[in-house]
């Protein structure tokens, strides 16, 4: 992924701005997505005063909003005694993780930490990377769906984000740490998605993943029909579904066919090349093409996945995951051969007809058929206990310990594209750890200490609500 | 003779008793589990201990040295858990197969608000594919109400999760009359013009009301028809010359047995406003209550322990309310079980797509949640039976019940357990569904 692809925040900064310089300036690629600056590193967005490290106070529902020190990203912190579940390299008990400016420095047995930092006895208790929601309808306030048309890839999430929605601290209270906000599935291409650290309480952007590819998100099956044959309107079948979003990629191709030969006219120094007219749908659905945007599609039937998978080859973009994707296990060798990930219910089935053929056994036999698989929520109350959905892929097929943690951290980091910043117990990676007080594979753990980039942003013996830096209000 | 309301109570079977068996099939055989760490619920767990199951009932459980009876199926335990089948005490399990699809949906007559003569029972689909599916984490026994988009649904029956045909699965025809106070039901939806009565808590109420004050006079009116007639100048008998019978009125008929007190009503309230309201109305009119819900009551719960109502919680995975805590309805069982209330768990919920099969790791939850463990697996077992009134049959490991057990790998209530064997009425059920068999097409593919 192209590292001048750095935050959505910024891609809409440059958006704004290119419309007041369109007028003026002469593109020289239609995508306004390609010039945006890279956002400041994490921790020095703002600069703010020390956490003071005091509990908030026990305000219940009375208290007025109050905004607490902002975290500093520059703790020292050592989790001591606990049982680590590092992921990439399975089970540390008794170990130690050194945390230092919101990324993690040491993992082991033993590390080395100066004497400054703050010692945390996590003896009896099991230590996780944060977890990871590679499907999430939250902090969206039902904002999800523009169904006024069966392809909308120009809707940009982020401008319906509510940073404020509760749905986000109760996912951290939950352990879940990062999360892809998508959109809905009434949409064939329903538009771009939000990466989020779970930091509730900050400011907008510092929720924004820093560096967190676009991803866009497709539907197909039964949804867009029911939105769209429910109007008499095309898509009403499934045929009616890949045709509409065939001929949008047709409509793509010639829009850049005519960018291309307009900017190699004026690099020619044609001073009387006419600059073709930018169109954000068609901008987005060419950023696809071109391969600039992470392709999320909800789907649920094993045809549904081959149709994708094919007309992906026909326009020559590449598919990251099939979210839903209740029958992979039925070609789940079709669809690792195409390296396509999977985000799926433990144990959903039987709501509508195509999620009728779902199995419990599906992210086990996918798994192990070469499909990267995930469990994600789609759900705000699923994702605050993605652990024990993940234990159910234990249960039904199996999964070893690592396997079913993977599918909760990095397997969906990987899914969102930020597999190299978190997911797994390993030096360099952001701070996002996440302190149980059980076993976390199992129906009895809860979170007590939740920490995002260093910062402990849940803290459950906290009184009230648990939050460090807020107290009710939001 | 027409059938009087009086006469058409003394048929029906008295709640909760089992309906007997047809001698379909022929008897359940006699097995005995042995080795196992027994979870008998009612009189503490029995290390290596032993379950003798003969003719559909357990008749023996106790420690090593219990006598296994000759010729008995022995099946070795040693390493698992040996537990009561689990009790959900709602579902819609045999009414609904496919959620999105309306025709294979048979839990709600949305035509009216009041409702008390539906039957479960006169719908429910004993081939539902949900029902192998449920069995094999382990449920034996579920309530089924109808969907609560009535303020009156209809009635519940509590199902047995095998038998020989649907009709045996049916083990408590109207088991209980489902009332739902949630405030769902006003008839507010769309634009103003198209509310309906009744669109207000206030109409809710009143239309219960009344509708109780008709039965009551329903049942004046037949009590009238029923009397013998006085006998004055040596008649023997005028009532057949004179009265006329009145009109009989399935709805209101339906109503007689709970506003007699015979049955409960499963009165579901979500928060602390419906909890008064709804209360006060079973007050006035002497009804036998169940209290399910409450997600939304916590404020309430030493008022709710004061009642000595027993109450069906709904899975805790419900999202708190803006100004609750983000652990406000995960704590409810373990807040109630401090009040000494006594709870039983229900996979159905308004708001999250759940399953029975999810039962146990529901109660399991709330032992995260500060939940002993102990009253975690009463609320899926014999709490439930008690609550319905059946606990003579079932919820417990006892010599005399039904030979409902489950044996299986682990702690039943952690999700990593794996079910081994599942008896229902003393037969092995084989732990197979359409999904199982899915799995085992497409492993070999």
């Amino acid at each position: 992924m192209s590292p001048v692809r750095r935050s959505l925040f910024a891609f809409l900064l440059v958006v704004a701005l290119a419309a007041f310089a369109a007028a003026q300036q002469q593109p020289s690629n239609p995508p306004a997505q390609t010039q945006q600056p890279e956002a400041p590193p994490p921790g020095q967005q703002q600069p703010a005063p020390a956490p003071t490290g005091e509990p908030a106070a026990d305000s219940g529902t009375q208290a007025a909003p109050q905004k607490m020190a902002k975290p500093t990203g520059h703790n020292e912190v050592v989790i001591k005694g606990g049982t680590l579940l590092t992921v990439t390299h399975g089970r540390i008990a008794n170990g130690q993780l050194y945390i230092k400016d919101g990324k993690i420095v040491a993992v082991g047995q033993t590390v080395q930490a100066p004497a400054s930092a703050k010692v945390i006895d996590a003896t009896g208790k099991w230590v996780t990377p944060g977890l990871i929601d590679a499907h999430s309808h939250i902090a969206l306030d039902g904002d999800v769906n523009e169904a006024t048309s069966p392809i909308t890839p120009q809707m940009i999430m982020l401008d319906a984000f509510q940073y404020t929605d509760k749905g986000i601290y109760r996912a951290l209270a939950g352990g879940t740490t990062t999360s892809l906000l998508l959109h809905g599935s009434a949409n064939m291409i329903g538009g771009q998605a939000v990466v989020i650290k779970h930091k509730y309480g900050m400011d907008r952007d510092d929720l924004l993943f820093p560096g967190a590819p676009q991803s866009i998100k497709f539907a197909s099956g039964e949804n867009p029909k029911r939105v769209y044959g429910g109007r008499n309107q095309t898509p009403a079948t499934r045929m009616g579904n890949f045709a509409v979003m065939r001929q949008a990629f047709q409509e793509a191709r010639e829009y850049m066919r005519e960018w291309d030969d307009y900017n190699a006219k004026t690099q020619k120094g044609d001073k009387d090349a006419k600059q073709p007219k930018r169109d954000l749908k068609l901008d987005a659905l060419a950023d696809i093409l071109r391969g600039k945007l992470l392709v999320q599609i909800h789907c649920y039937r094993a045809d549904e996945f081959l149709t994708e998978m094919a007309i992906a080859h026909e326009f020559g973009y590449k598919i990251r995951a099939f979210h839903h994707g209740l029958e992979v296990y039925k070609v789940a060798d079709k669809v690792a051969a195409d390296g396509v990930a999977l985000a799926t219910f433990s144990d959903w089935y039987g709501y509508k007809m195509e999620a009728n053929d779902a199995i419990p056994w599906n992210a086990v036999i996918s798994m192990r058929k070469g499909v990267r698989v995930a469990i994600k929520s789609d759900s705000d109350d699923l994702t605050r206990r993605l652990n024990q959905e993940a234990a159910k892929t234990m249960h039904y097929g199996g999964a070893t310990e690592d396997e079913a943690m993977k599918m909760i951290t990095l397997n969906p980091a990987w899914i969102i594209g930020v597999d190299d910043k978190v997911g797994s117990l390993d030096a360099g990676k952001d701070a996002d750890v996440v302190i149980w007080d059980k076993y976390p594979l199992s129906s009895y753990a809860t979170p007590e200490k939740v920490f995002i980039d260093g910062d402990l942003f849940f803290d459950k013996s906290l009184p009230g609500y648990g939050m460090p830096y807020y107290t009710e209000g939001k | 003779m027409l059938l009087s309301p009086a006469f058409a109570q003394k048929t029906q079977k008295p709640a909760g008793k089992p309906a007997p068996a047809k001698p379909a099939l022929p008897p359940a055989p006699l097995t005995a589990l042995k080795g196992g760490k027994v979870v008998t619920v009612s009189h503490g767990t029995i290390e290596n201990g032993v379950v003798v199951m003969q003719d559909g009932k357990i008749t023996a459980v106790g420690g090593p040295s219990t006598a296994i009876p000759r010729g008995a199926r022995v099946i070795d335990a040693t390493g698992m858990w040996v537990y009561p089948g689990l009790f959900d005490s709602e579902t819609r399990l045999g009414l609904s197969e496919i959620q999105a699809v309306d025709m294979t949906n048979d839990s709600s007559e949305p035509s009216d608000e009041i409702m008390p003569h539906m039957h479960v029972y006169d719908a429910f689909h004993a081939e539902t594919e949900h029902i192998p599916i449920s069995r094999i984490n382990g449920i034996t026994n579920a309530i089924v109400a109808p969907g609560d988009d009535d303020t009156l649904p209809g009635q519940d029956s509590l199902i047995q999760l095998w038998g020989p045909s649907g009709e045996e699965m049916l083990i408590g025809k109207d088991i209980a009359l489902a009332m739902n106070f949630s405030a769902n039901q006003r008839r507010r939806r769309g634009s103003f013009e198209n509310w309906k009565y009744p669109s207000t808590r206030m109409g809710l109420a009143t239309q219960l009301r009344q509708t109780f004050l008709d039965a009551l006079d329903y049942k004046r009116k037949w009590d009238d028809y029923n009397k013998p007639a006085e006998k004055k100048d040596g008649d023997k008998d005028k009532k057949d010359d004179k009265k006329t019978p009145p009109k009989r009125d399935l709805k209101l008929e339906a109503l007689l047995p709970y506003l007699a007190g015979e049955r409960p009503v499963v009165l579901d309230v979500q928060e602390s406003t419906d909890l008064y309201t709804a209360l006060a109305l079973a007050r006035e009119f002497k009804l036998r209550v169940i209290l399910k819900g409450l997600t939304h009551a916590q404020i309430n719960l030493d008022q709710i322990a004061a009642t000595k109502l027993p109450v069906i919680l709904g899975p805790i995975y419900e999202q708190p309310r803006d100004d609750e805590r983000y652990d406000a309805v995960y704590k409810l069982p373990a807040e109630l079980h401090r009040r000494g209330v006594k709870f039983a768990f229900a996979s159905y919920d308004l708001y999250a797509v759940v399953q029975p099969r999810n039962l146990p790791y529901e109660a399991g939850y709330a032992v995260a949640w500060g939940l002993p463990w102990d009253e975690a697996m009463k609320a899926i077992t014999l709490n439930a039976a008690e609550i319905w009134g059946v606990a003579g049959q079932l919820g417990s490991l006892d010599a005399g019940k039904t030979a409902n057990v489950v044996v299986s790998n682990g702690d039943p209530l952690d999700v990593k357990t794996d079910v081994k064997h599942v008896f229902i009425a003393g037969r092995e059920v084989p732990l197979e569904s359409r999904q199982t068999r899915l799995r085992d097409e497409y492993m070999k593919r």
